[in-house]
């Protein structure tokens, strides 16, 4: 058994081109050094039924023995605001927030705090491990402490607060629910002893939603907090609760006012990694690890769905103890790529202990880019870089109670997957839940991605390798881009080529990577998508940070989390997300086809449709028999068609002048519809009753001689290798790519 | 925030119904009659006796029993004596485990369909 995860990395950045830097950030709790090479990246399934690994191994002087180290990961998200005079005053003071906990029982959590826990020194806000609001002060010696004498509830407002009051010699701590009513009432307080006076630690910083371990701007934390704080407000005074609540209700509260220490507004800013304050003393901060931003406050009243409309109503930031956004791992290995060197997907290989019954063989993925302007080939073939992230370390086979139903038989997990049954502070996929249940809306490159590299789970960047596997069999040259650079570029980086292949599953597409493609088309671009499950959900790339994108699942699509009412915008962008085709742009009206439903009991062959034998698709089907099945095999499920599959509605957007060339509609009992086809329920709309659940492959030809070929099928790219790459697939895939870059116009269109 | 309720999964297993042992023993990977659709989900679903699942040996070629321990960040408990060679052996084998979860019956025969 080969373990793949003794030594872990990342490449950054993700996405390089030659003559650029390429960085190795490398980790190993048990190994000392490992045996790396550099490799050009052929397949990276290594299922023996199909080509099995293959790598080019163009040597390089990073080839050899690489010393290892072990570098911890920290998840954990929370917000920090560096030491400042304002925060040193000694004496009474006050703090309060809205506050919306969503797993008040999981131990003891830090909400709001000026306090180092290595010396027990200052004075901290949080949660202790019953759910209990807690404030402590401390010298270093005994700390003083007050305790609510009732638990928060799981997922309800409650304005919360606390004061210190110097003159009494007391703490003082309340909370007050949001809906009283109906054993939701958890609003109590408490008193208890404190000290006459209280000089607080140097050099700490204040801390959101965790606690420092160390003093310093950017300490280490501990105790991280699941769920929202809106409109924190800090306060020179020991202030009554009604006070302070007036305090955080105010949108804007008295920047004149001389006690007014913080008054933090989390709506500011939301794109971004800084929080602000709107005080006087401008005590801004800034966000470690990526929280979730454009949250609804405990004000949001669901007039609005949309943040940038009502930004006031999205003051709160839902931190979590398991966010991971950055493994700010140090540089092991680094390698300037030649500039003479091909686009492709590349990896560092890792090897260790190869004698024993156990060795290493881990991987650490990158892309090198075929820059814009730069094109050495007619054919791009796009590196789904934004779905590849979406799935970035999928849990869902562990995790989700549905899996092995959805996945009609008994779970396979990898190696990789048994490390992240136990490793969760990898950071999870956008499939996946945060501990305390929540959706995981972003994702980032800047940590150890298991399976977006040779030897991971085939979705998506196993299977996309087929493709490569196969443009490299039959000698068709082809350049990679990454969807980071369409999005970054757009038409004019895809307007090099006279064809663009995407892969088995390009689901993930922000406006300007859909954009890019509709243009291309639109200007006589041939495009072929080859997968399924495409141009499905929308999302964005962050604005400055590269290789992290965001996805809000809403309500409605084929979702392994339903986000909460009101949260269904980017953060990243203002942009609505969910799916495309609530967003006016259906699949079907790009490409052709559109997803309609999943089938992972097996894979289907194709029948051929009349269309097949249009005089004007001739070139298409040369050298296919169109009365035999098309593609009866293939590595997924025995079938070209199948995982997830996408058919053709001209109500959905196929266009007038596409000819449907063939269908896959008998999937049985297996195929099940997507939720979003579906208008009202009944027992019929399984595939064996439901000839709309069903892959389909279509051609529209677009305007100034473009056109767009579409297959409908995850599995299609499977197939390809079939009887050594003779097979009715490869062969209709290499008849339309080699017309696609021919630049004749296709007669009688 | 929607969740999925692993005891949500109520079709009612008849213990008598060995014909559907048989149906299973003969095709593990199906097709399937409905009534055996039905007990499937029905396994699959709850995960009934906590979640067995494989881990993969040899890609395509050998399979290792196991199981999910049920919480996150705990470690996937392994059976290292029962190995597969094939995905239907696997299949009936977590099904043998499974029907006696089940229905407290356990089944004479446990080999699988050749």
């Amino acid at each position: 058994m080969t373990d793949t995860t003794a030594v872990l990395g990342y490449a950054w950045p993700l996405v390089v081109s030659p003559g650029e830097a390429v960085r190795f950030h490398l980790s190993s709790a048990t190994l000392d050094s490992a045996e790396a090479t550099l490799l050009r990246v052929r397949c990276a399934d290594p299922d023996p039924d199909g080509p099995g690994l293959r790598f080019d191994t163009p040597g390089t002087p990073l080839d050899g023995r690489v010393p290892l180290r072990h570098q911890p990961l920290r998840p954990g998200s929370c917000g920090l605001v560096a030491d400042a005079p304002a925060l040193w005053r000694g004496g009474s003071f006050s703090v309060g927030l809205f506050l919306w906990p969503t797993a008040p029982q999981a131990g003891p959590q830090g909400i709001v705090a000026r306090w180092r826990d290595d010396t027990g020194q200052g004075w901290r806000l949080g949660l202790d491990a019953e759910g209990c609001l807690e404030f402590i002060l401390g010298d270093g010696a005994s700390p003083w402490r007050v305790t609510a004498p009732r638990p928060l509830l799981e997922r309800e407002w409650v304005f919360i607060g606390a004061a210190y009051d110097a003159d009494k010699g007391e703490l003082r701590v309340f909370q007050e629910s949001l809906d009283p009513q109906s054993g939701r009432n958890t609003t109590a307080g408490a008193v208890a002893p404190g000290p006459r006076a209280f000089v607080p630690p140097a050099d700490v910083a204040l801390v959101f939603a965790a606690l420092a371990l160390e003093t310093g701007a950017a300490p280490l934390t501990t105790a991280h907090y699941d769920g929202k704080i809106d409109r924190p407000r800090l306060c020179a005074g020991a202030l009554p609760l009604s006070r302070l609540r007036a305090l955080a209700e105010s949108l804007a509260p008295s920047v004149g006012d001389p006690d007014l220490i913080g008054a933090w507004d989390f709506s500011r800013g939301i794109s971004t990694e800084l929080i602000h304050d709107l005080s006087a003393n401008r005590l801004d901060g800034w966000l470690r690890q990526n929280p979730a931003r454009a949250m609804t406050g405990a004000n949001w009243d669901g007039s609005t769905q949309q943040w940038t409309e009502t930004p006031h109503l999205y003051g709160a930031i839902h931190f979590h103890s398991d966010d991971l956004h950055d493994a700010g791992w140090d540089v092991d290995l680094e390698f300037r790529i030649p500039a003479d060197w091909r686009s492709g997907f590349y990896a560092l290989r890792l090897r260790a202990r190869p004698d024993s019954d156990d060795p290493v063989e881990s991987f650490v993925a990158f892309f090198i880019r075929a820059p814009m302007g730069q094109a050495r080939s007619k054919l791009a073939f796009v590196a789904s870089t934004a779905t590849f992230l979406a799935y970035a370390n999928s849990a869902l086979r562990l995790d989700q109670v549905h899996a092995e139903s959805m996945l009609e038989g008994l779970i396979a997990l990898s190696r990789d997957d048994v490390y992240l049954q136990e490793h969760r502070e990898l950071g999870l996929s956008t499939y996946d839940t945060h501990s305390d249940g929540s959706g995981w809306c972003y994702s980032s490159a800047k940590r150890p991605v298991l399976n977006m590299r040779p030897r991971g789970a085939s979705f998506n960047y196993g299977n996309d390798t087929h493709i490569i596997d196969w443009l490299e069999q039959i000698g068709q040259d082809h350049d990679i881009i990454t969807d980071d650079d369409i999005d970054r570029h757009g038409a004019q980086l895809l307007g090099a080529y006279r064809c663009v292949v995407t892969g088995s599953h390009p689901e993930y597409f922000s406006r300007a990577m859909l954009d890019a493609f509709d243009a291309y088309q639109r200007n006589g671009g041939r495009h072929v998508y080859l997968g399924g499950n495409g141009f499905y959900w929308r999302i964005a790339w962050h604005p400055t940070m590269p290789h992290a994108m965001e996805i809000r699942r809403g309500m409605l699509g084929l979702r392994t989390w339903e986000g909460e009412a009101g949260e269904n915008s980017l953060s990243y962008s203002g942009e609505p997300s969910g799916l495309w085709r609530a967003n006016g742009r259906p699949p079907q009206r790009l490409v052709g086809v559109g997803f309609d439903a999943q089938v992972f009991t097996r894979s289907y062959p194709y029948r051929w449709l009349e269309g097949a034998r249009d005089k004007r698709l001739g070139w298409m089907v040369e050298g296919l028999d169109l009365d035999a099945p098309l593609g009866d095999f293939g590595l997924r499920g025995g079938g070209a068609a199948g995982l997830e599959v996408d058919r053709v509605d001209a109500t959905l957007g196929s266009a007038p002048d596409m000819v449907w060339v063939a269908t896959a509609d008998r999937l049985d009992y297996g195929g099940v519809p997507t939720l979003e086809e579906l208008r009202t329920l009944h027992r019929g709309a399984m595939g064996d009753q439901n000839a709309r659940v069903r892959a389909d492959i279509a051609f529209t030809p677009t305007a100034r001689g473009g056109a767009v070929f579409s297959t409908g099928s995850i599995a299609w790219a499977c197939a390809l290798s079939h009887n050594d790459y003779d097979n009715s697939v490869a062969r209709l895939t290499g008849n339309v790519i080699r017309r696609f870059l021919d630049e004749r116009p296709f007669d009688g269109f | 925030m929607l969740v999925n309720d692993p005891e949500a999964a109520h079709w009612p297993v008849d213990p008598a119904r060995l014909e559907l042992v048989e149906e299973f023993r003969r095709a593990p990977r199906g097709p399937h009659s409905d009534a055996l659709q039905k007990l499937l989900h029905r396994m699959r679903w709850s995960g009934v006796g906590k979640r067995h699942v494989l881990v993969v040996l040899e890609p395509n070629r050998r399979w290792m029993l196991a199981r999910l321990p049920g919480k996150r960040g705990l470690p996937v408990e392994t059976f290292p004596n029962r190995v597969f060679t094939s995905l239907a052996e696997a299949e009936w084998a977590v099904f043998v485990l499974r029907w006696e979860a089940l229905t407290g019956v356990p089944l004479q025969d446990e080999k699988p369909s050749p």
